[in-house]
Parts: C-alpha cells; sequence; structure tokens
C-alpha cells in the first residue's frame, strides 16, 4: 500500500490548524452565550489579550522602532504584522480625511476559509477577534484605537473590510507622588 | 524562535476563556470537558483534510506511527520522544519536550495548571484517531514539566 | 562586572529585580527603592529629550558616575529594562535588547502562567536570565 504523502508546507498547514481551532471556537462560543452580540464582545476580548502578548513578540521579531505617525502604523500592521503571524498582507486604504481613520481590507481571510456562516447568524462579526488583537497590540506601543468590521465577505459583501480608528495617545504612567 | 507561534498564542487564550474567566460560569471540570472537546472536533477535521487522499493503514501500530510522527510535527513541530504499547490497544507517546509546556517550567512549579493545557491536546489526539477509525479514550500525566504522557486505550469492537 | 537589573513595565511595576555583584544596598525598602528609580528615569528620560537639540528617538541611554554605569534600554512598547554595571562596560544596549527578546518575550510572553503587568514569578525565567547574564562576558 501507499505510504501516506507527508503533510504540505509547514506554515499552511499550521494555519490551517489555526483556522479550523478558531471555527471549533467560535461554534462553542455561540453554544455559551447563545447572544450573537455578546459572542463578538467575547471575542473582542480575547482578541485583546492576545494583542498584548503579541505585540513583544512582534517587537523582538522585527525589530521596529517606534512609528512616526498613524500612516507608519497602519503600514506596519498591514505588510509586517499580518504577513508574520497569518501570512497575509492586507491592502491599506479609505484614510479618513483626517487621516484619521483607514480600513484594512481582508482578502484572503484565513480565518474564514473553510466557514459558511449559517443565515440567521447575520449578527455575528466571525473575525471579531482580529478587532481584539489590533486594539490590545497598538494599546502597548501607547495608541489607543477602535477597530471594528464594516462588512465580510461571510455575509455576501464584496470585501471584508476592517476600520481602524485613532482615539488618542497615552502616556507612560507617572511616577507616584508627582504631578 | 522563527517558527510563527499563533495557535499557540489562541490556544492560552482559550484555555483563559474556558477556565479563567469571570463571564463564564463553568466550574474547572465542566471548563476541561469543553476544551476537550473542541479538540476532538478539531482533531477530526483536521485529519480528514490532511489525509483525504491517502489510504487507511495497515494497521494500528502504523497509525499510531503515523500520529506520533507526522501529526505530532504539524502541531507541536517534533516527534513523540517514545512510543510504548501493550499490543492489547494500549499505547503510551511520551514527549519529553511538550510544547505547550514547554515555555511555562522545567520544575515542578505550575504543574498544577497542566491539565488545563492537556485537555485540547488530549482531545485533538483522540478526534485525529477517531478520524482514522479508531475509538479510543485518551488521558494525560505530567511527572516533570514540561515532560508529559498521553496514555490511549482502544476501544475494540 | 554587572550589578543589578530592573525591569519596569510600561505602568511603573517593577516586574522584576535581581543582583549580583552588588556589595551594598541602598539601604531602602525594595518597593521605595523601584519608586525611585522609576521616578528618576521618568524624569531622566523626560528632561533628556527637552534638552535634546534634535528630536531623538532613542532618548537617553546610559549615565555613569565614578563606580557605576547606569544602563537603560526601553522597548515601543514601554517596558523599561536598567542594567547598573562597572564603569568599563561599554555599549550594552544590543544586550539588553537580547534579553528582552530571547528571555523575556520567550519565557514571560510566551507563558501564559505569567501576567504581564505583576512581578514575575516563574522560575523558568529566572533560571534562564541568571543563565543569560552569566554568561555574558562582562558578567
Amino acid at each position: 500500500m501507499s505510504r501516506p504523502s507527508k503533510p504540505g508546507d509547514p506554515r499552511k498547514v499550521s494555519t490551517e490548524l489555526f483556522t479550523l481551532t478558531y471555527g471549533a471556537l467560535v461554534t462553542q462560543l455561540i453554544k455559551d452565550y447563545e447572544d450573537e452580540q455578546e459572542v463578538n464582545k467575547q471575542l473582542e476580548k480575547m482578541g485583546y489579550n492576545i494583542g498584548i502578548r503579541l505585540i513583544e513578540d512582534f517587537l523582538a521579531r522585527s525589530n521596529t522602532g517606534r512609528c512616526n505617525d498613524f500612516r507608519e502604523t497602519a503600514e506596519t500592521i498591514a505588510k509586517v504584522g499580518f504577513r508574520m503571524f497569518l501570512n497575509i498582507a492586507p491592502v491599506v486604504t479609505n484614510w479618513s480625511p483626517s487621516g484619521d481613520t483607514f480600513s484594512l481590507l481582508l482578502d484572503p481571510n484565513p480565518l474564514t476559509e473553510f466557514v459558511e456562516l449559517p443565515e440567521d447568524k447575520y449578527k455575528l462579526n466571525y473575525s471579531n477577534i482580529l478587532c481584539g488583537v489590533i486594539r490590545g497590540a497598538l494599546e502597548m506601543v501607547q495608541l489607543e484605537v477602535q477597530a471594528w468590521f464594516v462588512s465580510d465577505q461571510l455575509k455576501g459583501d464584496s470585501s471584508t473590510e476592517m476600520r481602524v480608528k485613532f482615539i488618542r495617545k497615552l502616556e507612560d504612567a507617572v511616577p507616584a507622588g508627582e504631578d | 524562535m522563527n517558527d510563527e507561534y499563533i495557535f499557540e498564542y489562541l490556544h492560552m487564550e482559550m484555555v483563559d476563556q474556558f477556565c479563567n474567566s469571570s463571564d463564564s460560569n463553568d466550574d474547572i471540570n465542566t471548563a476541561i470537558k469543553k476544551l476537550e472537546r473542541l479538540g476532538f472536533t478539531v482533531g477530526q477535521r483536521y485529519i480528514e483534510k490532511s489525509t483525504k487522499d491517502i489510504q487507511r493503514f495497515k494497521d494500528e501500530l502504523e497509525t499510531m506511527k503515523f500520529v506520533c510522527k507526522e501529526v505530532w510535527n504539524v502541531v507541536y513541530k517534533k516527534q513523540i520522544d517514545n512510543l510504548r504499547t501493550n499490543h492489547h490497544g494500549v499505547y503510551n507517546l511520551h514527549d519529553y519536550k511538550f510544547r505547550l509546556l514547554e515555555q511555562m517550567s522545567h520544575s515542578n512549579q505550575y504543574k498544577e495548571h497542566a491539565p488545563k493545557y492537556l485537555a485540547f491536546p488530549c482531545g485533538f489526539l483522540r478526534g485525529a484517531l477517531s478520524g482514522l477509525g479508531f475509538d479510543c479514550v485518551v488521558t494525560a500525566e505530567v511527572t516533570k514539566m514540561p515532560a508529559c504522557k498521553f496514555l490511549i486505550q482502544i476501544h475494540h469492537s | 562586572m554587572i550589578f543589578n537589573l530592573y525591569i519596569f513595565d510600561r505602568l511603573g511595576t517593577c516586574v522584576l529585580y535581581a543582583e549580583w555583584n552588588r556589595k551594598k544596598p541602598a539601604n531602602l525598602p525594595k518597593d521605595e527603592e523601584f519608586q525611585n528609580m522609576y521616578g528618576m528615569l521618568f524624569s531622566l528620560r523626560s528632561f533628556v529629550k527637552r534638552l535634546s537639540p534634535l528630536d531623538c528617538k532613542d532618548g537617553f541611554l546610559n549615565y555613569q558616575t565614578s563606580k557605576y554605569k547606569l544602563h537603560y534600554y526601553e522597548t515601543p512598547s514601554g517596558l523599561k529594562l536598567v542594567m547598573n554595571t562597572s564603569t568599563d562596560v561599554g555599549d550594552i544596549r544590543e544586550t539588553l535588547r537580547q534579553l528582552y527578546g530571547q528571555i523575556y518575550v520567550e519565557y514571560v510572553v510566551k507563558n501564559p502562567l505569567c501576567p504581564l503587568d505583576k512581578p514575575i514569578t516563574s522560575d523558568f525565567f529566572k533560571d534562564k536570565l541568571e543563565t543569560f547574564i552569566k554568561a555574558l562576558p562582562f558578567y
């Protein structure tokens, strides 16, 4: 009999494992919380917790310094961050005129590779964990942001688009007993 | 150090979500069961995908060797260090440096936390074997971190 | 020669303190010492930046007295590594960077049982740190 073929490209296989695990997690959360908004919230929270660790790993490996402005931050997230951890490089686009909000176009989105969303789950933002990751990671480099999905190919939209909005720059903690 | 660590970050956060989160009402045993079942689903689906085009193995032992080498390598970036069997459906897989415990401790510190981090892997193993046609029970035991033993008992019908 | 090491998180908590050849203690309770150290770094850093003729990204790197030299490395995530050595030690930013990447990230960030904002209790991390420090040529 023939020997089983070696599993393919190790990078791809590990992303597959990640994708499958994420899918099982979302299914479990839907069972646990029933309410889709609550599932979105839990996913975002989990992403935040991942983000605050991931950023350290990212900084250590990429050896990048602080970004000079929000545009550089956006490019670094897309071209270095996403590439490092998910092996994709989303397009940065749709800048707001004031330069405080941009979009990431996730095409392809490795999280949704094997997924079909049931029709009654239209409130679920399946990939919401990514919003949390971005919020957590940027908070650690002293940028408070909001991140949310405005469209999702899983729901029949033509693209999967995440908006990221700059809120404010965070300052270092002032030592106790000083102003 | 260059391999990506994304699955591990997700796994650690899942453990935290089910075992420690104040939003969850589960006690620790319910949480562990949940993680085990999650692992089972993922293991089963993973095997379906990765062995789609291959024929079944000639026997149980061959299957087990495939799991210890190929599957372990994909999931945990190394092979099982030692495989023993009594040739009656009981297998003992010994990993001297289990990836999901490796960063935590090389002593007995944190040993009490190990079961939370082994529930998903136990389920994954059970799911993978189920996908390969074997119904079994999987348990794990830690003697000294980060080494760990997976005990498999196959149910013969 | 290395005297000691402090690691502060971005909120000013001293998450790690370790010493090697430090013969004379500061005669202060440890938490007061940490607080003073963080306070001094904070002021030094902001004042140094203010004095700088050009915008500088790195801020201050080290200062020296006749008896010791204090080396400072801050990651973009606000983690602050401070090492005191004898005065003959040169620029060790690269060493502190390695300590961050190879020890802190590997054994604290990747250990889910180590909260990032609390003092580090992992023995495994401390062993790895000890090995890393003792292998340095200027130890």
